[in-house]
């Protein structure tokens, strides 16, 4: 399907920021989900990860969602129009463009929390 | 096996079966409504919430509304689903004995069970109790 450079790449971060997506969704589940067990509990665990580690892990997270979001809409191009597969390349270097865009206000919030704490 | 072209009528073609052309499709469809709803999401509780600050009182107050009981929920179901079917390409592609892969299948799918489960317990079936 794809020849090494930039395809091969974006292939290969589309399933890891995937499989990281997926790892998170199951801790946030069991997480949020601790509520029914009352608030000691729930604000005990939320405690937890709210230490700068976990923020740090969050900013990651953030950067695999919109990677992955905005690579899946490229791939979705690809699929249903006459020129996506012809510019693949250039709208990987569009994904990216646009990833700095949505990831910047993150960056500066969350960052900026994890210094202020 | 998993579908591997580029285009959907190459797609309808190579597609061993209705039902892998039906998850070639939902992958594309619930991907483009999961690109939104996560930005919302994401928005809401990292930027326009101070992250630090969400505690059960928050989540309470927020799930207490059928509205956005109903948008997470959308997200757990369309998240799960949506990842479950890429977690099978992947294993599909990785792990080549088929016993191994089988078992490898039956727990992923026992956990995205579970979870989809226990996520909508907690949004319809808890009392967060406020009003």
């Amino acid at each position: 399907m794809y020849r090494g450079r930039e395809g091969q790449w974006a292939f290969y971060l589309h399933r890891i920021s995937g499989l990281g997506i997926l790892v998170f969704l199951i801790l946030h589940i069991l997480n949020i989900g601790s509520a029914m067990w009352g608030p000691e509990v729930s604000n005990r665990l939320m405690k937890f990860y709210h230490q700068p580690v976990f923020q740090l892990g969050l900013l990651l997270l953030v950067a695999g969602v919109i990677y992955h979001g905005l690579n899946g809409l490229r791939i979705i191009l690809m699929d249903f129009t006459r020129f996506g597969v012809r510019y693949q390349r250039q709208l990987w270097y569009g994904v990216w463009g646009l990833f700095v865009l949505l990831y910047a206000p993150f960056v500066i919030k969350i960052l900026g929390g994890i210094l202020a704490h | 096996m998993a579908i591997k072209s580029r285009r959907f009528e190459e797609a309808r073609l190579e597609a061993s079966s209705n039902l892998e052309l039906f998850w070639w499709v939902f992958m594309r469809v619930s991907g483009v409504v999961l690109v939104f709803l996560l930005l919302g999401h994401m928005w809401m509780n990292a930027i326009l919430t101070d992250l630090n600050t969400i505690d059960y009182d928050y989540v309470a107050k927020r799930l207490s509304q059928t509205t956005w009981k109903l948008y997470d929920w959308l997200i757990l179901a369309l998240g799960l689903l949506h990842g479950a079917n890429g977690l099978r390409y992947v294993l599909d592609d990785w792990v080549r004995d088929p016993a191994k892969r089988f078992w490898t299948k039956v727990v992923a799918y026992g956990l995205i069970g579970f979870l989809f489960v226990y996520g909508s317990l907690s949004l319809f079936n808890h009392d967060f109790g406020v009003r």
